[in-house]
């Protein structure tokens, strides 16, 4: 076997074929043992199996109760029964769900779609098939316990608002988690099924309020009666949370919202606590829990009354004239006008070759800086607007809060617009035309604001710009520090006089004096569509109403509270919304 | 580099083994795993595409090239476990991987081509009917110190195959009494100091629960029964493919990995298990008739190295899964999942391949 040019390998090939033969042997006693455990004790074995089966029971933590400033309860958890499916108990799938279809009557459709949705869990998973049982549908499944090893009774807590859509926009609500928000990396703790918060306080402090599941794993013999416990780990409740609101400021607050659009926002700017923040229309978040009411869900969603947006951070207005004592501020902490300049209103000013009107068509004559604010004259602002730049105006609403988010602790909140030559160049490409600068003036134009960024620039005056405000909801929060404004106190002064006299003097706010309270403020009447298309509704007697602001604050030395108030299409803002203001303000006159 | 004739010697019915045996894994992963994130099956797949294209690659160069700078290889090796140890992937308790960005490999896997080119470099200069202490120490020393990184890892199971590629060196060389009663004494006395020492509680757990399955039903122990529960229910015939109830489970911790086995018995049943052993037998038959068919000692070597790693892993997981050895941590070749581990083992017998194709001199 070897010839000179091979070198003789003839002793380690001879060892290799005596190891080889031992792997065989192997072989062979491999398949008596595989004989042996598969063959002869397969009746064991099979047994065993039967018997063997685990599962796998999510025990859902009792999620955090959120509670008013003075521990109201807002959120809650009630006991509610739902019932899942485990497949791996079922002898036959389809027949099992036809059957429990019938029992639960439930649709077959529904039911089929829901275990296609989480057909890649494992089989021993259970799969929630219905939830918030009566108790008859509990007997009915108890009594047939044995019939239906498939079915999983169990108790879970199901969040409840006891006041039903008090405060909804603020609160949010609790939906399952959906297929596509799964794989989300905050969400990744969470498994299908699970509910989690989608909008309001809910969502902003889901990871507080959820707490953490328990697990129990027990094996269970083919009727699924637990056998043994092999891990059993116990829930986590989650955190409780006590907001700022003040319950009975926010229902006050709700009530006299009823039946209008709009949005209030009570703040105390001393610490920028949201004592109340209402919006309507608005939606009873209780309907949404339930996880099967796909139908009634997509109308509320779909409406043109759009119920789930939450006016107070993310509606868009134009300020109107609740912006002047913004301009006037601007003007005067810039130097570009003093106390003693006024300007004189006939009732309308030629400016750049264009007519622009006071709202006041005999005129205001001559007008000077408390009564610009008192009055609301237009005239006045068109020729502060004139002389001050457009840089400047910005540079003033951005300091006082606008154009930029106000931080507060709920979602998604918006950041509105304050416009000027760089923004609309970015947007619409074009140059800035100076007649714009007029409009933006008195608060028209592409400028739009939240009514909360409103509550918040109203705080700043309400402080004199010593400390800038970030309101929150969540009363236990420890904030960015307060710092000041960087505008001069003594122009804050000024503008609060005329925003006093607008109240207290006869002026446009007159609407919501209250005899014995020193309340500062001032209204504002947003047009919606350009005064041309006005005029020429009117003439078909057609009224197009303006959005009705009030923004204000009392006392007038150390304010307590600030309080604003947003009707769409209520007419002007003397007529609507100073006197919900003023009921406002006569209400929480004890915070003082 | 290669010739169209040594093209012609390359054994096909190995690569077609090879690929079959592979199959049959990835139809088991699939049933193992498909209810899970992370498509195994799939990825195995790319794997064997990668393995097959490593293969080519490999026996393009003359294994003697390989053979001769086998030490830098396994410098190579050792640096990359080195790495590992200290910068790895810590999964499943175990600091064994390197990850990129959308996979990840395990250095200690391909380390044991680096140990089977090195022995063969040892070995193959040594013509005496018995092995001398000098290359018993030179080899000892080479295995020894991979094996303490990976054992480190700790990753006693891949530590452990190294064992058995000195082992089948040694075989080949010739142990006589001398050096066996060394070893068995060695064998003790660090068995014992690693008992003591080095082993973590985990394991010993293991070994124990080995031993004494029913004293501990719900721990380590309580695998091994479900990996038998799993093999005995599937019976003459089997449950049928996906519809095993003990492996569609979640009782084996590594059912797409250690316990594939498990999955096959139970849901191919007794005929499916002699089949699967049979083509996989036939696998090592081909690489055990191959040891012959070389032109030189050391490719002699490196055949019987292949052959016994396989062999051995093959039988140890078997034996594992059902209750004759302790839960080592050892896949399957070519059926567990794992790239690492289906590429070495590919490359293993890309090694074969490149031997017996230039097994004729001056062609």
């Amino acid at each position: 076997m070897t010839n000179n040019i091979y070198e003789d390998l003839s002793l380690i090939l001879r060892r290799s074929r005596r190891i080889f033969i031992i792997v065989q042997l192997a072989f062979v006693l491999l398949i008596l043992i595989l004989w042996k455990i598969q063959i002869i004790d397969y009746k064991k074995y099979w047994g065993l199996s039967e018997a063997n089966r685990l599962r796998e029971i999510s025990i859902p933590a009792q999620r955090g109760i959120i509670t008013d400033r003075n521990g109201k309860i807002l959120a809650k958890n009630v006991a509610s029964f739902k019932v899942s499916l485990i497949r791996e108990n079922c002898s036959d799938l389809k027949l099992s769900c036809i059957r429990i279809a019938e029992l639960l009557d439930l649709e077959l459709d529904v039911l089929n779609q829901r275990i296609e949705k989480y057909k890649t869990l494992p089989e021993f998973h259970p799969i929630v098939i219905k939830d918030n049982l009566n108790s008859e549908e509990v007997a009915i499944i108890e009594s047939r316990k044995l019939e239906l090893p498939e079915l999983l009774l169990q108790l879970e807590p199901k969040r409840n608002y006891p006041q039903a859509a008090f405060a909804s926009h603020v609160l949010g609500y609790v939906q399952e988690l959906s297929l596509s928000e799964i794989n989300l990396e905050k969400y990744k703790e969470k498994k299908l099924g699970d509910l989690v918060g989608k909008t309001g306080i809910e969502k902003r402090y889901d990871a507080r309020l959820s707490g953490k599941d328990g697990l129990l794993i027990e094996t269970v013999d083919s009727l699924g009666r637990s056998k043994e416990r092999i891990q059993n780990r116990p829930p986590i409740s989650g955190e409780n949370i006590e907001l700022t609101l003040d319950f009975e400021v926010q229902q006050k607050c709700e009530e006299l919202l009823d039946g209008k659009e709009g949005a209030i926002v009570v703040l105390d700017p001393r610490n920028g606590e949201v004592l109340a923040m209402a919006s309507y229309p608005d939606y009873d978040p209780n309907r949404f829990i339930n996880r099967f009411t796909p139908d009634e869900w997509l109308d509320l969603v779909n409406s043109t009354e759009y119920p789930l947006e939450n006016r107070a951070t993310r509606g868009l207005y134009s300020p109107g004239s609740t912006f002047k004592p913004a301009m006037l501020l601007a003007a005067l902490d810039s130097k570009t006008i003093t106390e003693k300049t006024s300007f004189f209103c006939s009732g309308f000013i030629k400016i750049y070759g264009n007519n622009f009107y006071c709202w006041n068509k005999g005129g205001h004559g001559s007008v000077d800086i408390y009564e610009s604010i008192q009055n609301s004259c237009n005239v006045y602002f068109y020729q502060l607007g004139k002389i001050l730049k457009i840089e400047t105006i910005s540079e003033y609403a951005q300091k006082l809060g606008f154009g930029i988010i106000t931080g507060i602790d709920l979602p998604e909140e918006k950041s509105g617009i304050v416009p000027d030559p760089d923004w609309k160049m970015r947007v619409s490409n074009t140059p800035w035309y100076p007649g714009e600068t007029i409009s933006v003036s008195i608060g028209q134009g592409p400028f739009l604001v939240t009514p909360l960024q409103l509550s918040v620039y109203t705080s700043h005056i309400a402080n004199r710009g010593k400390k800038s405000v970030h309101p929150h909801l969540l009363l236990k929060l420890s904030g960015p520090r307060p710092g000041s404004l960087d505008i001069n106190e003594s122009s804050f002064e000024k503008v609060v006089e005329g925003m006093w006299r607008a109240v207290n003097k006869g002026g446009t706010a007159w609407a919501a004096h209250i005899n014995g309270m020193e309340i500062c403020g001032k209204t504002g009447s947003t047009q919606v569509v350009s005064r041309e298309t006005a005029e020429r509704l009117a003439k078909k007697n057609i009224v197009v109403k303006t959005h009705s602001w009030f923004t204000g604050f009392a006392p007038r030395k150390d304010p307590a509270m600030v309080v604003t108030v947003l009707v769409e299409y209520g007419g002007t803002g003397g007529t609507t919304a100073a006197p919900i203001a003023k009921e406002i303000f006569k209400f929480c006159e004890h915070l003082q | 580099m290669i010739t169209r004739t040594q093209l012609s010697y390359l054994d096909w019915g190995l690569i077609v083994l090879l690929i079959l045996n592979t199959l049959i894994g990835i139809a088991a992963i699939y049933s193992s795993s498909h209810y899970l994130d992370g498509n195994y099956a799939f990825k195995q797949f790319i794997w064997l595409l990668v393995s097959l294209v490593a293969i080519f690659v490999l026996i393009s160069f003359d294994y003697n090239i390989l053979v001769t700078y086998s030490i830098y290889l396994y410098i190579a090796c050792l640096f990359l476990l080195v790495l590992t140890l200290m910068f790895g992937n810590l999964i499943a308790g175990a600091k064994s991987w390197i990850k990129f960005s959308f996979f990840q490999i395990q250095p200690s896997e391909i380390t044991k081509i680096a140990l089977i080119l090195l022995l063969a470099r040892i070995f193959s200069e040594f013509k005496a009917k018995s092995v001398r202490i000098i290359q018993v120490f030179a080899s000892t020393t080479v295995i020894f110190i991979p094996f303490f990184i990976v054992a480190l890892q700790p990753d006693l199971g891949t530590a452990t195959s190294y064992l058995f590629i000195l082992a089948g060196a040694l075989l080949l060389a010739g142990i006589n009494k001398k050096v066996l009663i060394l070893f068995l004494v060695a064998a003790v006395v660090f068995g014992s100091l690693g008992w003591a020492f080095f082993l973590k509680d985990y394991q010993r757990v293991r070994v124990t629960a080995f031993l004494f399955p029913k004293e501990d039903p719900l721990g380590v122990g309580y695998h091994i029964t479900q990996s038998k529960i799993a093999i005995g229910s599937g019976g003459l015939l089997g449950k049928g493919y996906l519809r095993g109830t003990q492996s569609q489970l979640r009782f084996l911790p590594a059912r797409h990995t250690d316990f594939i086995f498990s999955v096959i018995g139970e849901e191919f049943g007794f005929i499916g298990v002699v089949a699967v052993l049979m083509i996989y037998f036939l696998l090592l038959a081909g690489i055990f008739k191959s040891v012959g068919k070389s032109r030189d000692r050391a490719g002699v070597y490196i055949i019987f190295m292949v052959a016994v790693m396989l062999s051995s892993q093959f039988l140890i997981n078997i034996l594992m899964t059902i209750g004759f050895f302790p839960v080592a941590g050892i896949p399957l070749p070519f059926i567990s999942y794992g790239g690492s581990s289906l590429l070495t083992n590919s490359l293993a017998i890309g090694l074969i391949l490149n031997i017996k194709m230039r097994r004729f001199v001056n062609l």
